[in-house]
């Protein structure tokens, strides 16, 4: 009888357990599932809008779904916006700045965590300063001066300074591969230094192909970065058409709409199409498409690189 | 005596090796360094001098010192500047701590092994990809008569009637501010799940074996691994909301530079603004290095 007792209160505190891990289980994902919510929001309706018809627009009770998908919507605003001219410019951008930052950052890096030399406490200051000081604060004298080297409506204002390790958020990508080649073990360039290995070439060989992890964290970061970025390019851009980029080319698209006091649709007589607020979540989802994509090819590997590149090691 | 003789030769022998790779260290550092003086230095001094001064003649930048006229202006004259500016502190002061407070929890729920753990990881990075800037400025700013995007989740109307209309307001305000803010974390979340993932696991084990339970590991264990990674969010924070480009200082600023074209004025105002963040930076981490955890390995 005793042991019956036993077995059956084990039973019930079995029974309460398993209740009690599937109500926080539960809740767990719960909670997930409405946070993921509203970080998809934006981008959710913004998919949605794309799809809806000028009806399902002004019609209240569409909210969610569409009644039926217009795919139309996205091959106005493919033509209106100019997608195809100004892609290249993003993706050249990108391609060239990416690279820019990962040559010179790992470079700068490299020296700040792996020398010890005069002024190193005051450079790296500089370098702190450089993720501190934003960029409108200097915009203007940067403008004059490029503008005094002709360098406005040419890529070179946002392509060159990224070989010198600035550009966007250009400290900050020092700082990342400064950590990651702290945490390195020092007998790597003694052997080197041993071997007879200059110093250049113990980097090329020896300590860059090991600094994968923070190079693709750069890349990743470097790319998106530069892909959204649209501050910069509308300034130094704003001159030549030819030269824009993606999202300099949608606020172009965005005034249309808002100037003419908010009223949903707009008819462009010059090109005969009816341009309206679906047409215009279609060009800003294309505007994301492709950065997108990259991002989602290279997410396990970027996640893997943030955790090994010793950045929040400080 | 020959014993005594030894160390000098060698001591000296160390100087020139030290020289020697600080004269290397110069060597990687050069494309940065002409990089300082041509994009970072030279910029800098300029507006400097912008900011006390009065453009002449605008071909080759020739000004004027005035001292601190644009200053005088920006207090005394201009009515925009100090509402502005006080909503942009007040509104950092609120948003930085819970868009630290709101990605660390996110990174504590997503680092345990879950199913879908791959889709959440890429969902909480998604406002990231949609950009920073102008494309989440205008979905934020959307919409037909007046209404945001972020009346997508709404206060439900029978808590609505029974709260009453000034609460509602209240946290419906609460709950538009934290959206927003959850958008801009997708960064701050990579970090903390990289720190996370740092932590080593035998810790807990250890802990686990002593008794103790998830919550008492969250604050003895997890929180003080994490803090360099909490201080340096917070630094992270604070610099990119002061600088980000939804901001309406930033953006009066670029409009005083490129629509009214006073350039001393913007940039008297930008680094008035600038110093301010750089103060509060500072502040922060004044405040919490004592309870930064060391782990003694780096510098």
């Amino acid at each position: 009888m005793n042991s019956a007792m036993v077995k059956s209160n084990a039973r019930k505190s079995k029974a309460s357990r398993f209740a009690k891990t599937f109500v926080i289980r539960f809740a767990f994902y719960f909670l997930l599932c409405a946070l993921s919510f509203i970080f998809l929001y934006p981008f959710i309706s913004m998919i949605v809008k794309s799809l809806m018809t000028e009806d399902d627009l002004v019609n209240i009770t569409v909210k969610w779904l569409p009644s039926r998908a217009t795919w139309s919507n996205y091959s106005i605003a493919f033509r209106r916006m100019g997608f195809r001219r100004y892609v290249w410019n993003n993706v050249l951008v990108c391609a060239v700045g990416t690279l820019g930052h990962v040559i010179s950052c790992a470079l700068t890096g490299y020296a700040f965590a792996r020398y010890r030399f005069r002024l190193k406490n005051i450079l790296f200051v500089v370098v702190i300063l450089m993720m501190i000081v934003p960029v409108q604060v200097i915009i203007f004298p940067l403008y004059k001066q490029y503008s005094d080297w002709k360098w406005l409506n040419t890529f070179m204002p946002l392509l060159v300074p990224t070989f010198f390790g600035f550009g966007l958020n250009g400290g900050f990508f020092i700082f990342l591969f400064r950590q990651f080649f702290m945490g390195l073990p020092y007998e790597m360039e003694e052997a080197a230094r041993v071997d007879g290995c200059g110093p250049l070439r113990t980097y090329a060989r020896i300590m860059l192909p090991m600094a994968q992890a923070p190079m693709l964290v750069c890349c990743v970061l470097s790319m998106v970065w530069h892909w959204n970025d649209y501050f910069e390019p509308t300034i130094y851009m704003s001159g030549k058409p030819d030269y824009r980029m993606l999202p300099s080319v949608l606020p172009s698209l965005y005034d249309l709409l808002n100037k003419e006091n908010h009223t949903m649709i707009q008819v462009n007589e010059l090109e005969g199409i009816i341009f309206n607020e679906a047409m215009l979540m279609a060009a800003t989802f294309l505007c994301i498409i492709p950065i997108m994509i990259a991002y989602l090819i290279l997410q396990r590997r970027f996640m893997e690189g943030v955790e090994r590149s010793g950045l929040t090691g400080m | 005596m020959t014993v005594k003789s030894m160390p000098l030769p060698k001591q000296k022998r160390r100087m020139g090796i030290d020289r020697k790779r600080s004269l290397e260290a110069y060597i990687f550092l050069i494309p940065w360094l002409v990089g300082v003086c041509l994009f970072f230095a030279y910029p800098i001094f300029v507006s400097i001098r912008l900011a006390f001064s009065d453009i002449v003649e605008f071909k080759g930048l020739k000004t004027a010192w005035v001292g601190l006229e644009n200053y005088q202006y920006i207090f005394f004259y201009d009515i925009k500047f100090v509402p502005t500016f006080l909503q942009v502190i007040y509104d950092t002061l609120l948003n930085t701590p819970l868009c630290i407070v709101f990605s660390l929890v996110i990174a504590i729920l997503i680092n345990r092994k879950m199913v879908g753990r791959g889709f959440f990881r890429t969902a909480f990075f998604i406002p990231v990809l949609l950009g920073t800037g102008y494309i989440m400025k205008q979905l934020l700013g959307m919409g037909v008569d007046g209404t945001t995007i972020t009346t997508g989740i709404m206060v439900p109307k029978l808590i609505a009637e029974l709260l009453g209309a000034s609460i509602t307001e209240v946290v419906q305000g609460f709950l538009d501010r934290i959206t927003l803010v959850l958008w801009k974390s997708g960064v701050q979340i990579v970090l903390f799940l990289a720190g996370l993932q740092g932590i080593s696991g035998s810790l807990y084990e250890a802990a686990r074996v002593d008794g103790a339970t998830e919550w008492e590991m969250f604050w003895k264990i997890t929180l003080p691994m994490i803090s360099p990674v909490i201080m340096m969010n917070v630094i992270y924070t604070i610099v990119a909301f002061f600088t980000d480009g939804t901001n309406p200082m930033v953006d009066y600023i670029y409009k005083m530079n490129f629509t009214n074209q006073q350039y001393e004025y913007a940039a008297a105002m930008s680094w008035l603004y600038f110093i301010f963040a750089l103060v509060i930076c500072l502040l922060c981490i004044l405040l919490m290095r004592r309870h930064i955890y060391d782990s003694g390995s780096k510098s």
